[in-house]
């Protein structure tokens, strides 16, 4: 899921500029389970605004539940379709979803003036209804075979890829008390496990190249190609 | 000289310790900044000063410069160098560079996080570890970078590093440890060490990798030091009685007593290892007086 939090109201309203007519989008997937951008935060957004002097042509999160925002046919069909003329009348959108989202609505509405809404915090696990947490870098090289899933790249401060520094205390790191040191999440899982010789191979320089954005994915039923500047990598589900 | 030449001949190897000043060095020869004034203090006493690097993530004068002006002095310096703030490309450059202007030692090192320092905001670079920062520096002294192209002239330098014998589970330190000397680390400085048994404890598990290692030794100066490393520094701990001792004596004779509990403590456990590495942190004056209550004899250089 992309973790997404709202801009406070007032730098939202404050790059609104005075007469400009807005159309507000949210996001029936991940900003909904964020409490950022659901049907409910959309429309409390619309009253936010209208509160506020705006002037809001519509408002939607294009649903079912679980639809997500960043799937360009269905944004499109829904703002284009279903909400025709208040998405002509509209200036600018103002979304209510990650930065995937805010690009998607430029894409549905054929190059339209966008306002985002939240900040895209990171990608995460949703932990409860209430409590979502970062394991995953989206860096394109996961490495997490020799660490038994944990990554080091999103659990250590400093991306660490043969073993921790030499900060930890008392098991946290020397960042911040309030977080375990992602080494030794990773030492003690695998000493659990009874796979500690996972550890000691020598890992090499991480391959930035794949990290390096923006970055495509072309899919179909057999086989995906991951393209970065590091080069287009094809890669057959079938064999 | 490298420092490796006097672990070779089995010398008990000592080193001091300067940070770079937070600003640029005077344009007049004859104007010498206090890192630089510190190390000639120290330098009838120690076979080499370290020179950090942006210590503790703030910014300061940088390190290859002060090793150089440290060189110019006729004082052997230890280029520290993290992978902090330099990608790949630029911690090779650094390295070929440092070679060029003359370093023959270089401690190779992560480094302090961005947060711990004056430029919270600053993007940590992190792009190597340590261990491939020991790795790609072996490359460039076998004639390859670390993409495997071949360079011309390779650097020959001694090539250093960190343990922190406090870290807790220690296995971990140990692992990553041996993968520094299988990278090619030639030397040990350990983290600020401050309990025996801890420190015996560690050797145990680390003499059979045969490598040399100096007892990283932080001059305690005053109780509330003791106190704010407890709380601030991560990987130091300061035992009570520790701060209770040097708390014992008035103000004035913090320094005298600093000295003699640093040489009581060295004395206690240079048997144990090749070398110590004192940081003084600014009281390079009382290196002497360690040295002497350590019963070590001082590096005697001549200038």
């Amino acid at each position: 899921m992309h973790a997404t939090i709202q801009k406070p109201i007032g730098e939202i309203v404050k790059h609104i500029k005075s007469g400009e007519k807005v159309f507000v989008v949210g996001c029936n997937n991940c900003a909904w389970k964020c409490y950022s951008g659901g049907d409910d935060e959309t429309k409390m957004m619309a009253k936010r605004l209208t509160d506020r002097g705006i002037e809001v042509t519509g408002y939607t999160a294009p649903g079912p539940k679980g639809m997500s925002l960043c799937k360009l046919d269905h944004t499109r069909k829904v703002l284009m379709e279903e909400h025709t003329d208040e998405v002509k009348k509209a200036d600018s959108f103002l979304i209510l979803g990650c930065g995937q989202g805010v690009h998607t609505v430029i894409d549905a509405t054929d190059g339209g003036m966008v306002h985002p809404g939240c900040d895209t915090v990171f990608g995460g696990e949703t932990v409860s209804d209430t409590h979502i947490e970062e394991y995953c870098s989206l860096c394109g090289d996961c490495i997490i075979e020799f660490t038994g899933g944990l990554c080091p790249i999103t659990l250590c401060a400093k991306q660490l890829l043969n073993g921790p520094c030499g900060g930890a205390e008392n098991g946290h790191c020397e960042v911040d008390e309030e977080r375990p040191c992602g080494w030794i999440l990773i030492y003690e899982r695998l000493k659990k496990l009874g796979r500690l010789e996972l550890l000691d191979p020598y890992q090499p320089a991480k391959k930035n190249s794949k990290w390096s954005r923006p970055r495509t994915l072309e899919v179909s039923p057999t086989e995906a190609t991951f393209c970065s500047i590091g080069g287009k990598v094809t890669v057959s589900n079938q064999d | 000289m490298k420092l490796t030449t006097l672990f070779d001949k089995g010398e008990f190897v000592i080193t001091g310790e300067v940070g770079p000043i937070k600003g640029a060095i005077h344009r007049d020869k004859s104007i010498e900044p206090t890192c630089a004034i510190e190390a000639l203090q120290l330098h009838q006493h120690v076979h080499a000063v370290n020179v950090t690097d942006n210590q503790s993530a703030v910014m300061r004068l940088g390190s290859l410069a002060a090793s150089v002006r440290l060189k110019t002095n006729g004082i052997e310096p230890v280029y520290q160098l993290t992978c902090r703030d330099r990608n790949r490309l630029a911690l090779q450059s650094d390295l070929l560079t440092a070679y060029s202007l003359g370093i023959d030692n270089v401690l190779l090192l992560t480094g302090d996080h961005i947060q711990l320092g004056d430029h919270k905001e600053a993007k940590p670079v992190f792009d190597l570890d340590s261990v491939q920062l020991i790795d790609m520096a072996k490359g460039l002294k076998r004639g390859y970078d670390i993409s495997g192209s071949r360079i011309e002239n390779y650097l020959d330098m001694a090539f250093g590093a960190v343990v922190n014998p406090n870290s807790d589970p220690i296995e971990l330190q140990i692992m990553k440890m041996r993968k520094k000397i299988d990278a090619g680390a030639q030397f040990f400085q350990t983290q600020a060490v401050y309990d025996v048994k801890i420190f015996e404890k560690f050797i145990k598990k680390v003499e059979r990798f045969n490598c040399p290692i100096q007892v990283g030794i932080v001059v305690l100066k005053t109780p509330q030091m003791g106190r704010f490393m407890n709380k601030n520094i991560s990987g130091i701990h300061v035992p009570d009685e520790w701060i209770d001792e040097i708390g014992s004596v008035g103000k004035e004779d913090y320094k005298k007593k600093a000295a003699e509990m640093a040489g009581r403590f060295i004395k206690k456990i240079k048997s144990m290892v090749q070398g110590v590495h004192i940081m003084p942190l600014g009281w390079t004056d009382i290196v002497p007086d360690i040295l002497e209550h350590a019963q070590i004899k001082p590096a005697n250089n001549k200038r």
